[in-house]
């Protein structure tokens, strides 16, 4: 594992920021419309991430939602440019690449959506959903490509006769593995999951599961799994990135995080973790108030809710350190 | 049994169907179970099996083409399904609520929380607006809004998703209601905060003797919650029964397979228990068992519906090889 720090990781994440300039929302332009006194509001979506991820790694991305953890998917994917930093794919500053280079990088990079039905164009056929990237980026000539999208197809679980049909035509969980079809017909390297199992049920969940971790044999891929479901990430992950507000507040080998979680969040977090096997629990309450990304609190984002904040962290923001070998946390008790 | 010990919400054979151009959907179809004073009943199942319709049935919610055919939804001994729209309207918001999935079916868009939720209180009792507005901050807190008194002020709109959720949920424990409906209603938040509804929940069951009923697909909010648990599959309960023996001995092939797929119960890195196939089209059921063509336990017998059979300590299997049976008795009756 620590030799892992001296390879080149395959994606770097330098230092990125996003902001967003809240603009009104339907509910919010028919309200200003009766009266209400609304304005534009800005939101620090993600405050200063860095990230190194390794070559046929699995990093698992949790945190509250509203935390910034799907902006910082799509800065990754480049859905988003950073309003600050960069991100590096193999070394190489993603922005500042130009022609075949910015192409390639792009194609390399997929990202895979929540909601399978608004990511897919319910106009075009399963066969063109999949095979149309691949032959205008010729990863393979249109000869091909019947042959190439049935290959494809039959990888993620489907049945290749049903190439003709539109997806409405297919249950939510045959969906997904279209999306996950047509970010894999471009042979990327890295696949950026946004809760892509959290909107199937149960046991259709199982299944798309088990193919993610097939796929990553198969294929050697490298994940940026992002999920609310501390059990999924826990299955799946090699490395664990916890998200507060807009910032990673720890990071941690998976087994380690589970067993000794060390910022006062994870162990908030950990703590309250449904399980099959604890029954009619007691719950407990929240202690202080919750923050909002819109207005948050000064130095340490979670010491309004922290039952071991100081004086110091209501002014300082802590750094993100290493503790120890492969292992981060911001938090000022590790001072 | 007394009165006094007579279950808040007790549905029987409960049939709710839609009449759609392409067929009859049985959206819920015989559905039977009740409710205590003070007791949680966790209802599971997958995408589409008729949780939310069932809770639309006992709020009177259910729109055309849907339809209640038969059974009863005894509210404390009265039946609701005969009940009139001006009583349902009286009931609901105060004896009854029910937590949507979606939070805009409760607020109101243009309209500010405080509003709201003066409104909801002053609807039902007579109370001072003052004091209205401070039993609103109150449960505001309890759902772990910051800053409640400005965010009295806000419209919706100026919530996140998450808070617009508890915003809502503040509004159905306003009038600390008799039985509580809640659907999906903290899938979205992260466990810190989903805990802290959880708290207030319990708080209320335990103080108010509020019963409740909690629709969800997540197996393991369920074990931390509820004292029953309810299996649903197309329409049907497969399985019911308390949760420690749900879960600890589940009978029905489809509760296992659910039990099984649970990433906490499958070694990390190995490939997930799963079952296979996915859940019917209500237009379209197979012959027999719903779950026949997924099931792995499937003879002959089942291509003939399995009727609920019955269990000791009040259980009840709707399968003909239920798993287990050895060890567990049968009560016939
Ligand atoms: N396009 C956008 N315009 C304005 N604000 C945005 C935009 N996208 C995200 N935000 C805001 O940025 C913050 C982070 O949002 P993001 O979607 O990244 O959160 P998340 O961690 O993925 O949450 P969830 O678990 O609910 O999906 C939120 O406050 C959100 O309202
Ligand atoms: N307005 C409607 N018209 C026709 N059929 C309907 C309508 N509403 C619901 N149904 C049918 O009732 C069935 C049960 O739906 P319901 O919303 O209760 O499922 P659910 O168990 O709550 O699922 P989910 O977990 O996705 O919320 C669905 O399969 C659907 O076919
Ligand atoms: S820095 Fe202070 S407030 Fe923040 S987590 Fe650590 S102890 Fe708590
Ligand atoms: S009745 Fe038969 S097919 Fe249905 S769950 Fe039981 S064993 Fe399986
Ligand atoms: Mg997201
Ligand atoms: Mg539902």
């Amino acid at each position: 594992m620590a030799l892992n720090n001296k390879k080149e990781p395959i994606l770097t994440i330098n230092n990125v920021s996003k902001r967003f300039i809240k603009s009104l929302d339907l509910a919010g332009k028919i309200a200003q419309r009766f009266g209400a006194d609304i304005r534009e509001e800005v939101v620090h979506a993600v405050d200063r991430v860095s990230l190194n991820i390794q070559d046929g790694e699995v990093v698992g991305l949790v945190g509250e939602s509203g935390c910034g953890k799907s902006t910082l998917g799509r800065v990754v994917a480049g859905v988003h440019e950073p309003s600050d930093g960069n991100v590096l794919f193999r070394g190489k500053a993603i922005e500042g690449l130009t022609g075949k280079d910015a192409q390639e990088a792009a194609l390399k990079i997929q990202m895979i959506f929540q909601d399978p039905m608004s990511s897919l164009n319910p106009r075009l056929r399963v066969q063109d959903i999949i095979g149309e990237a691949p032959v205008v980026h010729g990863v393979v000539d249109s000869g091909n490509i019947t042959d190439y999208v049935e290959e494809i197809m039959l990888r993620v679980g489907l049945d290749p006769s049903y190439a003709r049909r539109y997806p409405h035509q297919f249950s939510g969980g045959q969906r997904q593995r279209i999306g996950i079809a047509r970010a894999l017909a471009v042979q990327p390297d890295f696949l950026v999951c946004d809760e892509s199992v959290a909107a199937l049920d149960v046991s259709i969940q199982a299944q798309v599961l088990n193919l993610f971790m097939r796929l990553r044999q198969e294929l050697n891929l490298t994940y940026l799994f992002i999920s609310h479901d501390l059990g999924v990430v826990e299955h799946l992950s090699d490395r664990v990135v916890i998200m507060y507000l807009g910032r990673v507040v720890e990071v941690a080998p998976t087994e380690t995080l589970f067993a000794d979680p060390n910022h006062p969040y994870t162990q908030a977090l950990l703590a309250e973790v449904p399980r099959l096997e604890t029954r009619q629990r007691k719950f407990a309450p929240v202690k202080g108030e919750i923050p909002s990304p819109i207005d948050p609190p000064t130095g340490c984002h979670f010491h309004p809710r922290c039952p071991k904040a100081f004086a110091k962290c209501h002014q300082e923001t802590p750094a993100l350190k290493e503790i120890e070998s492969n292992r981060f946390s911001a938090c000022h008790l590790n001072d | 049994m007394s009165l006094s010990e007579s279950p808040t919400i007790e549905v029987k054979d409960l049939k709710t169907y839609f009449f759609t151009k392409g067929g009859i959907a049985r959206a819920v179809d015989g559905v039977s179970f009740s409710v205590g004073r003070g007791k949680v009943l966790g209802l599971v199942g997958e995408s589409g099996s008729g949780k939310t319709v069932t809770g639309f049935s006992i709020l009177g919610l259910v729109d055309e083409p849907g339809r209640i055919v038969g059974g009863e939804i005894l509210y404390r001994g009265e039946n609701l399904v005969s009940a009139s729209p001006d009583r349902m309207r009286e009931l609901r918001g105060v004896n009854i609520s029910m937590i949507f999935q979606d939070p805009m079916m409760t607020l109101n868009p243009v309209l500010r929380i405080d509003t709201q939720m003066i409104e909801a209180l002053q609807a039902h009792e007579s109370i001072s607006k003052d004091d209205a507005r401070q039993r609103a901050r109150d449960v505001l807190g309890q759902v772990g809004i910051a800053s409640p008194d400005e965010r009295l002020r806000s419209y919706p709109h100026q919530f996140s998703g998450g808070m617009r959720q508890r915003v809502a949920i503040a509004i159905a424990l306003l009038n600390k209601p008799d039985l509580i409906v809640a659907d999906e209603p903290t899938t979205a938040l992260d466990v810190t905060i989903q805990g802290q509804i959880l708290y207030e929940v319990q708080k209320l069951c335990s103080q108010t003797g509020t019963a409740l009923i909690w629709i969800t697909h997540d197996l393991s909010v369920v074990a931390g919650l509820a004292d029953d648990i309810c299996v649903m599959y197309a329409g049907r309960i497969v399985e019911q029964g308390s949760v420690n023996s749900v879960l600890d001995k589940p009978m029905h092939p489809y509760t296992d397979g659910l039990i099984s797929s649970v990433p906490s119960r499958n070694k990390r890195g190995v490939p997930l228990a799963q079952i296979p196939g996915m859940a019917p089209s209500l237009l379209k059921l197979p012959k027999g068992c719903s779950f026949g063509p997924r099931c792995a336990h499937f003879s002959n017998a089942c291509d003939s519906i399995p009727d609920i059979s019955n269990y000791e300590n009040g259980r009840q299997i709707r399968c003909h090889n239920p798993l287990g049976a050895g060890t567990t008795l049968r009560v016939t009756d």
